[in-house]
């Protein structure tokens, strides 16, 4: 098992008439992902990379079944283009856009919310359940199938993140990009409430900065008596107060936000966190190794 | 990427246009303007700036004469605040103030919408006094007046002022939400002798994202770019995000996640980032140019690292354009290479044969960065 993705995910493409959109057709499929269908309004009738394209996404769901929806439009366009998705009758919904007025992420969230949709995004490479389904950008060889279940603020550590992971033979059972704004689809408490579900994940690896308040529910999290075990890495240890770093929401405005609040708020929850990048495996393995109750293979790691 | 904190001035326009109570004001660029406003004495002189810390740097000044308030003038227009000139003062007459109090409209990611922050103590200190009480509703549709009056009942027992407070909290919620706001912070919110309120400072965050729909902020934006250096202007218009800070390692990276790690890795191992300079948005020959150039010029730059693992992009193509700009630059200043991940074998084979050589860890590379910095 995985969550969101597994074979059954059959995609729709939401602006695949774009540059980005037909690259990523391709590029979905070659992961062995069901792309099923295009929307483009104005454009439906044709066929993009052998997909059919189509005017709504009613159409997309009604004629080929599509149960996701990967969506490559404007920021001015993404509410609308959210919201036809999900009401159209798209489960899950990975908008990666970045830009979007946060007023608009409130309105696409509580849509979701409302009508029991999944949405990962904005500001996020998407999802990926390795070997068996992407919904997103993401380089597919950082991956491999394993027991971690992965959630990641930012697209480009992840990708890093998950290529040493994987290449220490920790391999993945589902990698969630939530994002790096404020308000989003699935924040984290919720990306781990369905990675806690999930009987595949045995572990779960955090990758978390500075600014908002989504490493504290995971630390929530943490301390519940049956959570499972989580390993974390959180960026911006040196980022200057007050200044956006890159991401709308990594910006320390209180000491709240700041990396060594976060990290003490996550070691009092029992969660392992690498104090540098290279310690990442470590704590990935000894969250693992936790869980299979292996505690001979528990390494200290600290500092 | 600009934090849109607006002045004064403007924040409480916004707010005026919505009918919420704001002191009469009058705003003056030159000393001359003064006199013509009819002031009645006393009167307090601000500098109309969008930078927080003002009180403390003697922006704020209370004014009984004329005289005062020119020369309250002359000194806050000499007077740098965070770094920003005033674009000017603003003058308002001097409140006969009952009380106090601090209400905010924020943006609050957990709730996936907003939250309302209230104290019954407001003015300087809120920030050293206990937490504000905290009502977060989520979308604005949301906001309930009876779940935000349970707040108020444990905190204040003037039954009429918290029924002005909720009325105005809901005022604050409908401007956020309609103006695209990030915060709308009251602090502090007066309450005259008469029991009315009146907003005596306003903090408005507006959402540069937001832009597209609100020419106010296109307005506003320009006004920040006109303060940033020029370094700045010219990242912005090659879609390249830079954030300056203290050390001497000139950091050149791709993606937000990544480039924040590679700084805390230089710190980590001794060393300072003198930036956070982030490619991703223009990974092409002249956004990496315009990276060099400004680390190349930037005296204090010592060694330059460029640490870029590749996801969608190339990073083949990224060692080419590389090796093209350090075969024509006249600067010695070392540089050191990580490019990893997508093409990052061919990479190093084109970096190779041109004589650089490309370290496959970052905490390798940024070791030998260090190392060579040390040196010069």
């Amino acid at each position: 098992m995985s969550v969101l993705l597994d074979w059954a995910t059959r995609v729709a493409i939401l602006g695949i008439t774009g540059r980005f959109g037909t690259f990523s057709a391709r590029d979905l499929r070659d992961y062995g992902t069901e792309v099923v269908a295009g929307v483009a309004p104005g454009r439906g009738g044709r066929t993009i990379e052998d997909v059919p394209v189509f005017e709504r996404v009613e159409d997309a769901v009604k004629e080929r079944g599509a149960n996701a929806a990967l969506i490559y439009v404007p920021a001015p366009n993404a509410l609308d283009a959210v919201i036809e998705a999900i009401e159209g009758g798209c489960s899950l919904v990975a908008y990666p856009g970045d830009g979007l007025p946060v007023a608009d992420a409130m309105e696409m969230r509580a849509v979701a919310r409302a009508n029991g949709a999944n949405l990962v995004g904005p500001n996020s490479p998407g999802l990926i359940s390795p070997g068996k389904a992407k919904l997103g950008f993401m380089p597919s060889f950082c991956y491999r199938p394993g027991a971690l279940g992965l959630i990641s603020r930012s697209g480009s550590l992840s990708y890093e993140a998950a290529h040493r992971l994987s290449n220490a033979d920790l391999g993945q059972t589902t990698c969630i990009g939530i994002g790096g704004d404020p308000v989003k689809g699935l924040n984290a408490a919720e990306a781990i409430e369905l990675l806690h579900r999930d009987p595949e994940t045995e572990a779960i690896v955090y990758l978390g900065e500075i600014g908002g308040s989504d490493e504290y529910a995971v630390a929530d999290y943490a301390q519940q008596g049956d959570a499972k075990p989580v390993a974390a890495l959180l960026v911006g240890r040196t980022a200057p107060p007050g200044k956006k770093m890159g991401h709308a929401a990594a910006m320390i405005g209180s000491y709240a936000d700041t990396w060594v609040s976060k990290v003490a708020a996550l070691e009092k929850a029992g969660v392992q966190v690498a104090r540098s990048f290279d310690r990442l495996t470590d704590v990935a393995r000894n969250s693992l190794a936790i869980a299979r109750r292996d505690y001979k293979a528990v390494a200290l790691t600290h500092p | 990427m600009h934090y849109m904190l607006l002045p004064e001035s403007q924040g409480k326009r916004l707010l005026a246009t919505s009918r919420i109570p704001v002191p009469k004001s009058w705003k003056a660029a030159t000393a001359q303007e003064l006199s013509g406003f009819g002031l009645t004495f006393p009167v307090v002189v601000k500098a109309d700036v969008a930078s927080g810390g003002r009180g403390k740097a003697g922006g704020v000044r209370r004014c009984e004469t004329m005289a005062d308030a020119a020369a309250a003038f002359a000194s806050i227009m000499q007077t740098r605040f965070g770094g920003e000139a005033p674009r000017g003062v603003l003058i308002e007459p001097w409140l006969a103030i009952a009380r106090e109090i601090y209400l905010a409209v924020t943006v609050d990611g957990g709730a996936g919408g907003f939250a309302i922050l209230y104290s019954p103590k407001g003015g300087m200190d809120v920030e050293s006094g206990p937490p504000p009480a905290r009502y977060a509703f989520g979308v604005p549709g949301n906001f309930r007046a009876h779940k935000f009056r349970r707040e108020l009942e444990q905190l204040e027992p003037d039954a009429k002022l918290r029924e002005r407070v909720i009325a105005l909290a809901r005022q604050l919620v409908r401007v956020a939400s309609s103006q695209d706001c990030i915060t709308v912070e009251i602090n502090p919110l007066i309450v005259l002798a008469d029991g009315a309120l009146i907003c005596g400072d306003a903090k408005v965050v507006r959402d540069d994202a937001a832009v597209y729909r609100n020419a106010d902020i296109v307005a506003e934006l320009d006004h920040a770019h006109v303060r940033d250096s020029e370094q700045q202007k010219r990242c912005r218009d090659a879609r390249l995000t830079l954030v300056p800070l203290d050390g001497d390692i000139g950091l050149i990276s791709s993606g937000a996640g990544m480039t924040m790690a590679v700084m805390d890795a230089i710190e980590a191992a001794g060393g300072h980032p003198a930036c956070f300079l982030d490619c991703s948005g223009n990974p092409t020959p002249d956004g990496f140019s315009l990276a060099f150039d400004l680390l190349e010029q930037d005296t204090r730059v010592t060694a330059i690292l460029v640490s870029v693992f590749g996801g969608g992009m190339q990073t083949d193509r990224v060692a080419r354009t590389l090796i093209d700009i350090l075969s024509k630059r006249s600067s010695h200043k070392p540089v050191v290479f990580r490019l990893n991940g997508t093409g990052g074998e061919r990479a190093t084979a084109l970096l190779e044969s041109a004589g650089h050589h490309n370290h496959q860890s970052l905490e390798a590379a940024v070791a030998s960065t260090l190392e060579k910095a040390r040196a010069t």
